[in-house]
């Protein structure tokens, strides 16, 4: 390991040594509170009746645990339905991205069309301007396409074209592709390989971790979403989890909505937990590479 | 879209060609360059450049029936009128400087502290990020209904008084609305920016420390001129992205605070879009708020710019 | 293949790639007009009840098997769009977005939305005694409500007004009579305090304040001490008043000078219902119906409640404030889907002995009969007189729990002109009574005359 801000040898010394496991044990304890501490609190809390959750003071364990809290959570809010949805979405946005922007960003690197610096231009313009800027006339785009006059609302494209439009992606894909030499894109033309061969045989292979990158932050973008979704999803079929529990959560008792949130983030905490070492490595290498 | 996975046939084109045949070449080219960026450039079009120029059209605009007029600035007018307008402004001002003393300096110190430890820092980087995996609803009424309970019966009001401190209102209280907010919003995605920035920690050439300390840098020198530094890039970037995604606070007065909180001490300009747009069926007031926010931005974004690269000549 | 006629071919497929991923998804806006080759009509009705209401989710589909097999010739496909039917910002989505089911629920005030958004269908010249065969016996000012211009866009389910809900377990437990409850706010703000003295984080008197909720309570407290929202021409907040002043003192009194109505504010419909079926609520205003809300989908139990007539400042309220629902009919609907759609709510919401007013399936659920609810038919009309016996007949609560409210009928008033809007306005003075200790009420209600102003001026 390279050195860092504290050098090895003064960490190994006495006092230094000391500071540092007493520090380690401080931050391990307060982390361990303060992000586990409060998922606790929610799984437990959860089981806990109408009145017990009113107690003064709070109580650390449920008295009578009331299971049955997640058996309502997840049958009257739909759960199951409500999570294969935000999958489902995020499965697509992923999926198109990888396709659409990585077919772009390799045109905008490599191939180098006429006006392909403008393009470029008006898409990292599109970085400055805040979503929620837009969400007024996007909405009414989406409501009825220009030209095609097709209403996109609770079809899922409503939510996997927009993230297409993604020019944080773009760029860093871009810059990804910038960083691969010439010589071997030059080298895979002269041999007569045409660009989509180039880029699927050549470049892609090269690129899997910033693609892992993307993915991951497609998957996220659409998992943390909410006013979108909650306008142009409004079916309760076609619902995502966070939206769904948002609409539920006026009319449902509080230990219920709390049960519901629990199941609605026990996939993904799962999924990261198991995947954590790739998922970690991947954003801490590839993001910032290029 | 199968087409970009399909086999592609290679050929081999050998011979030189003509100099027409060069051109059309170049056409060619050009196509092929093209044909690989419309998908992406229909969905900017369709999702975001269109739509600028429609919100800028519709914020001039009022419909009713199904019939649409030209109103001038009559949008503009009303939405600068309304009371909550400065109050909106204020509150999200208000949230972005507080969430970027915590949410934007709190990371960068929590980093530099996993960075310098060498055992259970996988744990940790798995603690931080834990909530980011946590759909947002979900953290926030964690929040709501758990640890900002007005009452004793409420987690932070039970710790506070077990600590014998002085106990709050959190979200009922119209001067901790802000601070909860941004305790919620912080700790939801602390540790996306925790991520970033170890990465950049990692980057970071050890004999520059070395050449630090030799020169008899302490500590706090050390993180000054050389990991500041080192990091000024990502920080500015993140601090710039981090601006204008607090500016957009919207979910967390939405759920925290059922809207507008205790007398708009949550309103956001973002909500009083939502507001006007769905609550009082004032579309065409929500976009002219939209392009106000947009220009603010945009004037933000252009003086930071500017600021950030004099500083690199 | 040569490889320039390759490339053309990559790029075309790219660009369709988009246009026929657009063109998939225009077939969910297809339309076929409700009727399919075999001639039957379908249509797509909302507000069908959420799990959570188990056995109003039993009997709605109970109903619509029962609907389908007298009428073979009509589908009827509900929506059930969430706890509230009609959660505003998400009703104004839908009305936008034109994605309301064909056949959709909406309040009393939303009349002037549905016809500003375009979505609303002329269905004057269905309703008949054909499609509706109570139709005339639906009282008259009902119908007014739902018409525009001479026009008939809607027909009402639900007519409700508001009372005194009160909690007969706490009032007994606080020494209060319970055949005796308050009859004025200075009597509320008496028993509020010694209920409160129970302990135990209960709220003597609990209210709204957001999520438009507290506005729509803030009026109903206002009719009750005389005063109005709206000048009569609509173009004035006359809510800034001695009455509206009176409103808010009495929060404030009670909230801070009393601390009688609990420290969690900042309530909105489901919030403050939760907190009173898990028994920390003594009282609160609402319709009779809110005590079915508390049952079925709190888990309260029924026999607590009960429900006076709403308080006045010196005397009994001098008005209280009724609304109601009705169905709105999508502007696009072929005349069949109409009749289709006019008849299912017939069957369902205006048949004595049927759907909501099936009595005798409902008395052994748990779900209350007997509440003088939903007053939809005229006083001495056909229907009533039946729908009047069924109830009686089959009462399954203690009919005294509601004597009171319906022997001391009050003058009811509507609700005003653009009331949503209004309504969030409303909640600030609301919330800020309620949660700020040195708040002014003065400053509040002009804030809130400000910004009503504003709105009025807009004429949106």
């Amino acid at each position: 390991m390279s050195r860092t801000l504290i050098s090895h040898a003064q960490l190994q010394r006495g006092r230094g040594r000391a500071v540092y496991w007493a520090l380690l044990a401080v931050v391990v304890t307060a982390f361990t509170l303060v992000f586990l501490g409060p998922l606790y609190w929610m799984v437990t809390g959860a089981l806990k009746s109408g009145r017990e959750i009113a107690q003064i003071p709070p109580t650390l364990f449920p008295r009578d645990p009331e299971f049955g809290n997640y058996v309502d959570a997840w049958t009257q809010l739909n759960l199951g339905k409500l999570l294969f949805n935000t999958f489902y979405y995020a499965a697509g946005a992923v999926l198109f991205q990888l396709v659409l922007d990585t077919a772009a960003a390799y045109a905008l690197s490599k191939l180098r069309p006429v006006l392909g610096n403008v393009i470029l231009g008006a898409m990292l313009a599109t970085l400055m301007i805040p979503a929620m800027v837009l969400i007024v006339p996007q909405y009414q785009t989406v409501i009825s396409l220009p030209l095609l006059d097709i209403s996109l609302i609770d079809s899922p494209f409503a939510i996997w074209l927009p993230t297409v439009a993604n020019a944080f992606n773009i760029f860093l894909l871009k810059r990804f592709f910038d960083s691969i030499p010439e010589e071997i894109m030059a080298a895979a033309l002269m041999d007569g390989a045409s660009p989509l061969r180039t880029l699927r045989s050549i470049l892609l292979p090269m690129s899997r971790p910033i693609l892992g990158v993307v993915s991951i932050f497609a998957m996220t973008a659409v998992w943390k979403d909410f006013l979108w979704p909650l306008l142009v999803m409004p079916h309760p079929q076609t619902r995502t989890v966070s939206v769904g529990i948002y609409a539920f959560a006026g009319g449902t008792p509080q230990n219920v909505v709390v049960a519901a949130s629990v199941i609605a983030a026990a996939p993904t905490v799962v999924l990261f937990l198991i995947f954590q070492r790739n998922i970690m490595s991947g954003l801490t290498t590839g993001g910032l590479k290029g | 879209m199968a087409t970009i996975t399909a086999p592609a046939p290679a050929r081999r084109t050998a011979h030189p060609r003509p100099a027409t045949t060069r051109r059309r070449r170049k056409i060619q080219d050009n196509l092929t360059g093209h044909a690989f960026l419309i998908g992406a450039v229909g969905c900017f079009a369709l999702f975001m450049w269109y739509p600028m120029i429609r919100g800028v059209v519709m914020s001039f605009q009022h419909s009713r029936r199904g019939v649409t007029s030209w109103v001038g600035w009559d949008n503009y007018i009303r939405i600068v009128n309304d009371p909550s307008f400065w109050t909106a402004w204020r509150n999200t001002f208000h949230f972005t400087g507080l969430a970027l003393v915590l949410g934007f300096v709190l990371p960068f110190v929590v980093a530099i502290l996993l960075n310098e430890f060498r055992h259970a820092k996988g744990y940790l980087r798995v603690l931080v990020y834990l909530p980011v995996m946590l759909p947002p609803a979900s953290a926030l009424y964690l929040f709501k209904y758990y640890a900002y309970d007005p009452s004793e019966a409420g987690l932070f009001n039970a710790l506070l008084r077990a600590a014998h401190l002085p106990t709050s209102e959190w979200m009922q209280s119209p001067t901790m609305t802000m601070p909860a907010m941004v305790i919620a919003s912080t700790w939801m995605n602390m540790g996306g920016a925790v991520l970033i920035y170890l990465a950049a920690l990692q980057n970071i050439p050890g004999d520059l420390y070395e050449a630090a300390e030799l020169d008899g840098a302490g500590l706090v020198k050390r993180i000054w001129h050389v990991t500041i530094p080192q990091t000024r890039l990502i920080l500015a970037l993140l601090a710039m992205t981090q601006i204008v995604a607090t500016m957009q606070l919207f979910i967390e007065p939405l759920i925290l605070a059922n809207g507008a909180g205790t007398q708009d001490s949550a309103t956001s300009v973002a909500y009083l879009i939502y507001q006007h747009g769905f609550f009082q069926n004032d579309l065409n007031g929500a976009a002219a708020l939209g392009v106000i926010m947009l220009v603010v931005l945009g004037a933000f974004s252009a003086v930071y710019l500017r600021l950030s690269t004099r500083q690199d000549r | 293949m040569s490889v320039p006629q390759y490339r053309r071919v990559a790029a075309l497929a790219l660009v369709t790639g988009l246009g026929l991923s657009l063109a998939a998804c225009s077939t969910k806006s297809e339309d076929d007009g409700g009727t399919d080759a075999a001639g039957k009509v379908t249509i797509t009705v909302d507000c069908q009840p959420v799990a959570a209401q188990k056995e109003l989710l039993q009997n709605w589909n109970a109903d619509v098997t029962e609907f389908q097999k007298q009428n073979p010739d009509i589908a009827i496909k509900s929506v059930s769009v969430g706890q509230q039917c009609n959660n505003p910002p998400d009703f104004t989505a839908r009305l936008a977005g034109g994605t309301t089911t064909d056949v959709f629920y909406g309040y009393m005030t939303d009349l002037q939305q549905v016809l500003d958004s375009g979505q609303a269908l002329d269905i004057t010249r269905y309703v008949t005694k054909d499609t509706v065969p109570t139709w005339d016996s639906v009282d008259p000012a009902l119908k007014v409500v739902f018409t525009d211009g001479g026009k008939l866009y809607g027909v009402p389910v639900k007519n409700y007004s508001m009372g005194l809900v009160y909690n007969k377990a706490l009032f007994q437990r606080a020494g209060l009579d319970v055949e005796n409850p308050p009859k004025t706010w200075p009597e509320v703000r008496e028993a509020a305090k010694r209920i409160a003295a129970l302990g135990d984080g209960v709220a003597g008197y609990s209210e709204y304040s957001a999520g438009n909720t507290g506005g729509w309570h803030f009026t109903s407290l206002l009719y009750s001490q005389g005063g109005t929202v709206l000048s009569e021409d609509g173009k004035k907040a006359t809510f800034n008043s001695p009455e509206g002043r009176q409103v808010l003192q009495n929060l404030k009194d009670m909230r801070y000078g009393d601390d009688s109505m609990g420290s969690r504010q900042l309530l909105q419909w489901g919030d403050l219902l939760t907190n009173a079926a898990a028994g920390k609520v003594g009282m609160f205003i609402g319709a009779p119906d809110t005590t079915q809300a508390i049952v079925s989908q709190f888990k309260g139990r029924f026999s607590d409640w009960a429900v006076a007539p709403l308080p006045g400042q010196t005397g009994l309220a001098k008005g209280t404030l009724g609304g109601g629902e009705g169905y709105f009919f999508k502007k696009d609907l072929t005349p069949e889907q109409v009749r289709a759609g006019l008849k299912w709510i017939a069957y369902q919401k205006l048949t004595p002995g049927k759907g909501q007013f099936d009595y005798v399936r409902a008395k052994p659920q748990n779900y209350p009969v007997g509440l003088p609810q939903p007053l939809l038919f005229a006083n001495g009309s056909e229907a009533q007189k039946q729908e009047f016996d069924l109830r009686k007949a089959n009462a399954n609560v203690p009919v005294e729990n509601f004597a009171l409210f319906e022997n001391n009928q009050l003058p009811i008033k509507g609700e005003p002109r653009n009331a949503q809007a209004i309504y969030a306005v409303l909640d600030s003075a609301m919330s800020g009574v309620l949660t700020d200790p040195n708040a002014q009420v003065d400053a509040l209600l002009k804030t809130a005359e400000e910004k009503v102003g504003q709105l009025l001026a807009a004429g949106s």
